[in-house]
């Protein structure tokens, strides 16, 4: 489903980009009111000094955009702590594996669905009598590094890709025919198809998610560069002699990082979907690799009775507020990260 | 009277339950004529059964299959010669009289009348003994793989070389050319010549039907020629390679045949009226059969559902269906709460499947003529695992370290004591002629638990100073696969590597246990079959009531590959088994052959085979597990009406069963099994 | 505009040549269980010779080539474990319909719902109805459907008094699963409208309506909506696809017989021939999608040509 997100958004900012760059010039103050269009100004040395000199900083003027967006910061603040605490869980005193089964001392036998905070199970425990505490951390480690992963390759070989296929025109037909075939095919569809072709893994999750997610990356850089680079400033650096690489670096790069980043963000939630469906059709991580997609699945079981519903509650919780927190940090970062918003 | 249980008293009693029929079982030969529970209460719903399924049948055709659900038409749609009533005691069916010739080792059947009727019910022909003979002369074809095969070839006389023939045949038919560039040529007079490089040619003269041991006498009288005095044969005929089906349809259809409704007859109890994959599955009264008064149920439904699991026991709750399995993870909570805690029940224990772990004797790789053992991949060290394997102390180690009760636990909770098992063939399997169980014969009558943590400790410090020396490196890898589309064996892997891993690594590096999941789709021919793990939790189900049947997968004729288990024998033969260890083998395959030689002294056969067994067990061959555990249910039906058996498919006909019109509570269950 | 179309069915139809050769040869890389009802029974001669007897042991472009030559006379050849030997195509013409029709129908429920929720936030922007709107979106979004899907089934049932499973000959059975199915679409219908409206609000021709005086809901409704409409019709097409697609779940739900659960017991089960067609299936459908999704637009908004630029993508 979350793809259908992704998609959006990034065809949003696309068009949003698009119109900006067709107003850009005296359409951009058409809106100030006249008797602020010609006001005489007094001299000021240091005003004279200041239009000399900016001291504009890309990243500084994101960051300072992005903190005033309260909410965003508190979500961000919430997410890093969150995501935080599952990496830093197994080395607190007093964590158990999320594979041991805890037992009975006397017979041996193993503590079967206790409730949680019974017994030290902070969340309770499942039916062979593991911690649903240690295994969701352990789970929502599996699932970041699976979405970290699979957007990291995206972002990666999306660009890449992207940037070839915007700047040399020989691969343009190859690569269009690639995204129309990739485009066509329910992204569903190739997920279950390598799943099934190889067998469940951490990388074959990996393989699979991200066979056909970079089209859509390098496909929507493709289009900005197409637009960018005959832009009268990459014209005039050309002339110059700039080497393309640093044209692209340089020049076209930076305007695209607020889409990069939101794309990047939204891999994230869209990944761990992915996983949780891919779980649910059989094709998921075995036993010893707990995620949040096999827990959740497995707290699917037993959700109709009311008390063990806690087994699904707690996974979906931090599924939920993961993905959530992704997406709406995702948006507000990439509207910080537009450089249109810096100078308001 | 209904006596009110706690969940605690329900949990142990669903495990006692177990024993106690163990110890009623085929030896309480006579009894009360059951009529079960009443089921007065002419509530309008008790004339239908309806129940939800996940695991979609590939095909009906009950003369191919060998897989549980796909049994369910052949045992309730087909009669079979003779039954078994509801206490295991063997009756007439399709055939009034049987008598035995011994000298011709020939079985002659008399038939009653009885009719093929089809999915609507209508009469198409009479059940003649030619449909038996058709019907194994299907089987006997090549093209239609059937899986039971090696039940018909073993006993039935000429039934071997005639299969055998038609394989041959079919391969040159084909045109066939083996990896290995084995051809087969075809002559005008039948005569096939199998030509492997690098061997002599060998030749198969033609085989006629006719000299197959399966004779139509009339109408009304089939005779069966044997190999030779196979004590288990009546009870194998009650089973799916020895039903009829009717001749004409077979010939017309083909690999088709029963693959829908459409495509098959019945001339069981029920009859199939309607078959739509992932949808429904409608078996009727069968008006037409000749017990028709002792069946009680007019329409049996099943309704496809991929979360039967989780829908399941919601619409038993809500009255929808009849009849769902109850998870061993909710089953305590539908225990604690009030108004679910009288639905449940259990299924008839089930006595036939015994579970028991092997450790792989063959971690490399070998051809067999007809098979091809993989073996170990390089990362669970092949070699280091066959050097430890030939050590008694290192497997004892196992034998005496595993505590059964925590694994049985996860998919019976609580109750799983009543399930153990030390040998390798239940008991109540059967019985010799002074009625003496099975597994209290010989040698086995002395084997008691072997769990010891102190013992198993000290087989482990004699291993790890036997194994230096040979220069095996510690930890010893042991690759632990699972099915992860079998219930809970995931998690019973999990609870059974930390259990023995606690006690073996306690004080030492001994074993490493890596678990690894199989494919779920042909999980046997990947994993087991195929040579690639070290230890694993394997089953056997008995076909046929006689303890021959629980050697199948063991014993190992020379050079053959057996029944693809552990390959003991392989091992001996390749060289790499040595020492003790291939003379306790080599001494179970010649006890084996020794038992089976024995034929008319029931005495002295069971004794022998469970001296046999006994010895593997001994040996930490096998490491015996526990019987399957009967699914905890909320049902309707009152099974403990229905047939009941140790082996083949008779526990699955509803025949004789009354639907009720309540739910089964466990008091009701126990009172149902006493009073049949 | 016919030689447009003409040009873009004939490339659609390469594209679709491709994607299915593509599946044809990744499922030659899968064990060939995949072709045997028994094969744990049968023995290495036997397998070969039944792979020999299907051509399996074939070259494979000459396999290509038989199943091109096959499909074109509509053969998609035959089951070999879902329903051994029934031909592909007679079983999916079996489960089509009802697919189509419930996907029709969530197709109608989302954007009967979508589009008001999406106009209403889009009006109200950044007010209540607004967050209101984005909250449930978000929420339809994050939470995993196979969770809520079953919480519906569960209660919904009850509430309107029904069974647990499907049955098509009644309408209230239609209820649940229609309203599960449309509620992805829902999301991502409300959120596109709105999108657009916010775009559109800045333009000049709405600056001239507020000019003119009109109130505020009129322009909203007769100014910015029709424009906004125009870029989410091409989406409605490929919605429909993701909407079968996604039926997976609420089919296995509730039992209904359509496509949705076919394509994953063929999966889990590896019947290749099966899982073959259901593929090429699909990505039919997803090729006539687009297609359909580039005509709407056209019909829709006269400013738009196809002839001069590809697609609206």
């Amino acid at each position: 489903m979350l793809f259908f997100l992704k998609n959006a958004k990034s065809a949003q900012l696309e068009s949003a980009l698009n119109a900006k760059q067709a107003e850009d010039g005296p359409g951009a103050w058409a809106n100030l009111p006249e008797d602020q269009l010609f006001t005489p100004a007094d001299f000021s040395e240091a005003r004279a000094e200041a239009t000399a000199y900016s001291n504009y900083s890309y990243w500084g003027s994101t960051l300072r955009s992005f903190l005033k967006n309260k909410f965003a910061v508190a979500l961000l603040i919430a997410l890093v702590a969150v995501v935080g605490f599952a990496f830093l869980q197994p080395h607190l005193p007093g964590q158990v594996d999320p594979n041991y089964c805890r037992v009975d001392p006397d017979t041996g036998i193993q503590l079967r669905n206790i409730a949680p905070g019974v017994d030290g199970f902070v969340w309770g425990s499942n039916a062979i009598g593991q911690d649903l505490w240690a295994r969701i951390w352990a789970g929502t480690r599996t699932s970041l590094v699976i979405a970290f992963f699979v957007a990291m390759i995206e972002a990666v070989v999306g660009i890449t890709v992207g940037v070839l296929w915007g700047y040399v025109r020989q691969l343009d037909f190859f690569f269009t025919e690639l995204y129309n075939i990739c485009d066509n095919i329910p992204s569903t569809i190739i997920l279950i198809l390598i799943s099934y072709v190889a067998s469940p893994s951490v990388p074959t999750l990996i393989l699979g998610m991200s066979l056909t997610g970079w089209i859509a990356m390098a496909r929507f850089i493709r289009n900005q560069i197409l637009i960018i680079r005959d832009r009268d400033y990459n014209v005039a650096s050309r002339c110059i002699g700039t080497p393309t690489f640093r044209i692209v670096l340089r020049n076209l790069l930076p305007y695209l990082v607020s889409v990069i980043m939101l794309r990047m963000a939204l891999t994230v939630p869209a990944a761990i979907g992915s996983e949780v469906f891919v779980t649910y059709i059989g094709l998921g991580l075995s036993v010893e690799t707990p995620s949040l997609g096999n827990l959740i699945n497995d707290g699917r079981q037993v959700m109709m009775q009311a008390g063990l519903r806690y087994q699904l509650i707690y996974p979906t919780i931090i599924l939920s507020f993961v993905t959530i927190a992704f997406y709406l940090i995702g948006n507000a970062f990439s509207d910080a990260a537009d450089p249109k918003n810096h100078l308001q | 009277m209904r006596a009110i249980l706690s969940r605690r008293q329900f949990l142990k009693s669903a495990g006692m339950t177990t024993a106690t029929v163990c110890a009623a079982g085929l030896l309480s030969a006579c009894g009360s004529s059951s009529s079960g529970a009443a089921s007065g209460a002419a509530s309008a719903d008790t004339s239908s059964y309806t129940i939800l399924y996940s695991s979609q049948p590939s095909t009906l055709n009950y003369l191919t299959t060998s897989s549980d659900i796909e049994m369910v038409v052949g045992a309730n749609c087909v009669d079979t010669l003779l039954e078994f009533d509801n206490k295991g005691v063997m009756k007439e069916g399709l055939a009034t009289e049987w008598t035995f010739d011994e000298p011709s080792l020939t079985w002659t059947f008399t038939l009653r009348d009885e009719n093929w009727v089809d999915m609507n019910g209508e009469v198409i022909a009479p059940v003649t003994a030619q449909d038996f003979v058709d019907a194994l002369r299907y089987q006997l074809t090549p093209d239609y793989a059937a899986a039971n095969v090696g039940l018909i070839t073993s006993y039935i006389a000429g039934a071997e070389a005639y299969y055998d023939y038609q394989v041959n045949l079919t391969n040159a038919n084909n045109n066939l050319v083996g990896d290995d560039g084995t051809t087969y040529t075809v002559d005008a007079a039948g005569v096939v010549t199998v030509s492997t490089p690098g061997a002599d040619p060998q030749t198969f003269q033609p085989v006629d039907f006719e000299s197959v041991g399966v004779k139509a006498v009339d109408e009304h009288t089939l005779t069966y020629t044997l190999t030779y005095d196979f004590p288990g044969f009546l009870s194998l005929l009650v089973y799916l390679p020895y039903e009829p089906a009717y001749g004409p349809l077979l010939e017309e259809m083909g690999d088709q045949f029963a693959t829908s409704a459409e495509t098959t007859y019945s001339c069981g109890a029920f009859y199939l009226s309607e078959y739509i994959p992932l949808e429904s599955w409608v078996m009727k009264k069968n008006p037409e059969n000749y017990d028709a008064d002792n069946v009680f149920i007019d329409t049996v439904s099943r309704i496809y559902n991929a979360e039967a699991d989780v829908n399941g026991p919601e619409m038993v709750k809500r009255g929808e269906i009849d009849e769902a399995t109850i998870g061993a993870d909710i089953l305590d909570s539908w225990l604690a709460d009030d108004a679910t805690k009288d639905l449940v029940s259990m299924d008839r224990p089930n006595t036939n499947y015994t579970y028991f772990y092997l450790f792989n004797f063959m971690p490399f790789y070998h051809e067999f003529s007809n098979q091809t053992v993989e073996g170990l991949d390089d990362t669970y060290e092949p070699e280091n695992w066959a050097k430890a394997i030939n050590s008694t102390n290192f497997r004892k180690a196992f034998l005496y370290g595993i505590n059964n009760s925590v694994t049985l636990a996860v998919s019976a909770p609580e109750g799983y004591e009543g399930y153990k098992l030390n040998t390798v063939t239940p008991p109540s399997f059967c019985a010799n002629d002074d009625g003496v169980d099975y597994t209290q014969c010989g040698d086995l009558a002395s084997i008691t638990e072997f769990f010891d943590e102190a013992k198993a400790k000290e087989y482990r410090d004699a291993a790890i100073e036997e194994l230096t020396a040979q220069g095996v490196t510690f930890p010893v890898k042991v690759q632990l696969p699972y099915n992860p589309s079998t219930a809970n064996w995931d998690r019973q892997c999990q609870i059974f590597k930390q259990q023995l891993e606690g006690v073996l690594n306690d004080g030492a590096d001994f074993i490493d246990i890596i678990i690894t999941e199989g494919p779920s789709d042909n999980y046997l021919s990947a994993v087991r079959r195929a040579g690639k793990y070290c230890f694993q939790l394997c089953n056997w189900g008995a076909d046929y009531s006689d303890p021959e049947t629980e050697t199948d997968p063991f014993y190992q004729a020379e050079g053959d590959r057996g029944g693809r288990y552990a390959y003991l024998r392989t091992g001996v033969e390749d060289g790499f088994i040595t020492g003790e260890t291939a003379d306790a083998i080599m001494a179970y395959m010649s006890a084996v052959e020794e038992a089976k030689t024995i034929t008319t002294d029931i005495n002295a056969r069971y004794e022998a085979f469970a001296n046999a067994e006994a010895m593997l067990i001994n040996n930490a061959l096998v490491v015996p597990m526990g019987m399957s555990v009967p699914a905890y249910l909320a049902t309707r039906l009152n099974y403990w009406e229905g047939q009941y058996a140790s082996t083949g498919f008779s526990n699955k006909r509803l025949k004789g069963i009354h639907v009720l019109d309540h739910y089964v509570s466990m008091s009701e269950y126990e009172a149902n099994r006493d009073a049949r | 505009m016919a030689s447009y179309l003409a040009r873009r069915i004939g490339h659609s139809i390469l594209t679709l040549f491709i994607i299915v050769t593509l599946v044809f040869c990744l499922l030659r890389l899968m064990p060939v269980e995949g072709y045997f009802a028994n094969y744990e029974k049968m023995t290495e001669t036997q397998i070969q010779a039944g792979l020999q007897s299907m051509g399996l042991l074939d070259p494979l472009p000459v396999q290509i080539f038989r199943f091109w030559r096959d499909a074109f006379h509509g053969d998609l050849g035959v089951s070999h474990i879902y329903r051994v030997n029934v031909p592909v195509v007679d079983i999916l013409k079996d489960k089509l319909p009802i697919s189509i029709q419930m996907g029709v129908l969530a197709m109608i429920v989302s954007l009967v719902v979508g589009i008001p929720l999406g106009s209403v936030m889009g009006r109200f922007k950044h007010r209540l109805p607004d967050q209101i709107g984005t909250a449930i979106v978000i929420l339809i979004q994050a939470v995993p459907a196979a969770v809520y899907y079953l919480y519906i089934q569960m209660y919904g049932t009850t509430a309107l008094n029904i069974g647990l499973l499907f049955n098509a000959d009644r309408w209230q059975y239609w209820v649940l699963p229609v309203f599960s199915m449309s509620l992805g679409n829902i999301a991502f219908y409300a959120m596109w409208l709105r999108r657009y409206m916010v775009d559109e609000s800045n333009k000049d021709y709405v600056l001239l309506a507020r000019a003119k005086g009109a109130s505020e809901n009129r322009i909203a409704l007769r100014h910015i909506f029709r424009n906004a409409m125009v870029p989410l019709v091409q989406y409605i097409p490929s919605a429909f696809l993701n909407t079968v697609v996604g039926s997976i779940y609420i089919e296995s739900l509730y039992s209904i017989p359509g496509m949705g659960g076919l394509l994953v017991t063929c999966v889990q089960r590896h019947d290749n021939t099966m899982v073959q067609g259901i593929v090429l299936l699909y990505a039919c459908v997803g090729i006539i999608g687009l297609i359909l999704g580039d005509l709407l637009m056209v019909l829709i908004d006269p400013r738009i040509s196809l002839g001069k630029k590809e697609g609206g993508r």
